[in-house]
């Protein structure tokens, strides 16, 4: 039986998170916020700060030390683990090392997410050859991750991450390697599935990006999370989709 | 581009070493269970052919070409008395000049006067074949009262021959239970040797949501074909060394030593390949199992 309190209307919803590991620390204390569907965040905060970890409590790589985390409404301590594989089928996630398989090529890591779904092969090859094309790698197709450059395997996480169009998309600094123009251009994926209603947080360290894209910003420090309205004007789009509720 | 069920494997990693293990571990075993498999066939047959009966000689002619006359039949009762009071014995009879005409005919010819050629008496001594005499004791017993009289020695040394090879079936059967162990703990090591090489394809495909049953399921089916190819070709390459063996057995002891295997005993041979490959499946299931419990 689902109990009501175990549903909740929003993709993902803190309350009262707080994350230690092992005998260490508490890295985050006492975490309270929700992802609205459709939303677009930022997650800032400096170098260990948290954001990693925040973000593999969303991914179900973790679970909290203290609190209740829900994702796509269900909570997260009552899900069986068939239910949590069910979930991160519709997640997709961009790791700060990228995650490739080396014995897989360019085009094989990226369809890894619909192979496993059991898509047609006729229909993988379609899309991953345009997702591919469209973030410029039409000619790494068969190339294997130790043969490419830095920027080009963080392409290809991008490329795994949203292939499978999923509904919460947690990119973990995804432009570290590529040069500004590329930056702005993968962003602009995210913001395209973003546009077909996948929810997005993108945890970076990019300034210049957060600056130029008006998205609240989910910021790290000292282990507490504050949320910070866009910068600069609100634009009309990130009005619209800055919808966090207030607990 | 991988196969479209093959993405989930690092064919570098758990292809290199998995097959071949089992290959050679199933080689040594065959060969070995074949070898005891052989002497315990062996062992039945020389068994059978000490229980059914044995046979005594009594000289009817001294060396020296004189008859021995009444001295002849003192010995058959004197044998007769001594083997019927023998534990294990069922009975004893002298064969009649009858029927030493039939166990001759082959060599004399059916028209052969047996009485009248200086032929030796023979006692046929029936044996219970499921608490056999001791030939020891009869042949000291004999020696001490009836000189004369000789016993079957062929029958003491298959005696002798079986005491030796029951020890060694033991000594095998020993060697197969160590042999067994060692290739346990091999194949469940290799088997997680390979699965830890292969860890971060398990933790990356567990996390973009391959449900545990598919990895353990598709993992522990693919090192069972890694197996059993290994344990196959180890199977087939110990045949032709079985075969030359018993060729070679047979060659020089005739029908001593029954080297071939019965078809049942075959299928009992082919068992280990299976089961080799059946445990590295079970193992790996195992392993995928617990290494996926230690994520959410
Ligand atoms: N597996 C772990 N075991 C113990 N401590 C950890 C582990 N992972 C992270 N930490 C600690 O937790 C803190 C936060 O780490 P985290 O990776 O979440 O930071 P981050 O904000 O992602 O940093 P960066 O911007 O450098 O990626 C750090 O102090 C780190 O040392
Ligand atoms: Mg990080």
């Amino acid at each position: 039986m689902i109990q009501k309190d175990n549903l909740s209307p929003f993709i993902a919803e803190f309350n009262g998170v707080s994350l230690r590991y092992h005998k260490g620390p508490e890295i985050l204390k006492d975490i309270t916020f929700s992802l609205s569907p459709g939303s677009f965040h930022f997650m800032t905060g400096e170098s260990g700060a948290g954001k990693t970890s925040l973000l593999s409590l969303l991914y179900l790589h973790l679970e909290p030390t203290k609190g209740r985390v829900h994702l796509l409404g269900q909570a997260v301590d009552m899900m069986s683990r068939a239910t949590k594989a069910q979930i991160r089928r519709q997640i997709g996630v961009v790791f700060q090392d990228y995650r490739l398989l080396n014995h897989l090529n360019a085009f094989d890591n990226v369809a890894l997410p619909l192979r496993l779904a059991g898509e047609k092969e006729a229909d993988i090859k379609k899309h991953v050859s345009e997702l591919l094309a469209w973030v410029g790698l039409e000619k790494q197709l068969k190339s294997y991750p130790e043969e490419l450059s830095g920027g080009e395997q963080q392409r290809i996480a991008i490329a795994r991450a949203v292939i499978h169009k999923p509904t919460l998309l947690l990119a973990d600094e995804p432009t570290g390697n590529v040069d500004d123009i590329m930056a702005k251009r993968l962003l602009h994926l995210f913001l395209e599935l973003n546009k077909l209603g996948t929810t997005v947080v993108v945890a970076t360290h990019n300034s210049g990006l957060v600056q130029s894209f008006h998205f609240p910003q989910l910021h790290l420090s000292e282990g507490r999370l504050k949320i910070i309205p866009p910068s600069g004007t609100y634009s009309e789009m990130a009005s619209k989709l800055f919808k966090r509720e207030e607990k | 581009m991988a196969q479209k069920s093959d993405f989930l494997f690092d064919h570098k990693a758990s292809h290199f070493f998995l097959p071949w293990i089992c290959g050679l571990m199933v080689f040594i075993a065959t060969l070995i269970v074949a070898g005891g498999v052989s002497v315990h066939n062996s062992l039945d047959l020389w068994q059978k052919g000490i229980a059914e009966s044995l046979t005594i000689q009594i000289p009817t002619y001294n060396a020296d070409g004189s008859p021995r006359n009444d001295a002849v039949y003192h010995d058959i009762e004197t044998t007769l008395m001594i083997t019927r009071t023998t534990p294990g014995v069922q009975g004893a009879v002298v064969l009649d000049d009858e029927q030493m005409q039939q166990l001759m005919a082959p060599w004399l010819g059916p028209d052969a006067v047996v009485s009248q050629l200086p032929l030796p008496k023979l006692i046929d001594v029936s044996v219970d074949s499921k608490n056999p005499p001791s030939l020891e004791q009869l042949k000291q017993d004999l020696t001490a009262q009836v000189p004369s009289a000789i016993l079957d020695s062929h029958r003491i040394w298959l005696a002798e021959l079986i005491n030796f090879s029951n020890a060694l079936l033991h000594l095998i059967g020993f060697i197969l239970l160590l042999l067994f162990a060692t290739t346990i703990i091999t194949v469940v090591y290799t088997t997680k040797t390979a699965l830890t090489i292969q860890e971060y394809v398990l933790s990356l495909v567990h996390m973009l949501g391959a449900k545990d049953w598919f990895i353990m399921h598709k993992y522990a089916w693919h090192h069972f074909k890694s197996a059993l190819g290994g344990s196959l070709i180890g199977f087939i390459l110990a045949l032709p060394i079985i075969l030359g063996i018993t060729l070679f057995l047979r060659a020089v002891s005739g029908q001593i030593f029954q080297s071939s295997l019965s078809l049942s005993q075959w299928i009992l041979l082919l068992f280990i390949p299976l089961a080799t490959a059946f445990l590295a499946f079970l193992t790996t299931f195992h392993t995928v199992w617990k290494f996926l419990r230690k994520f959410l």
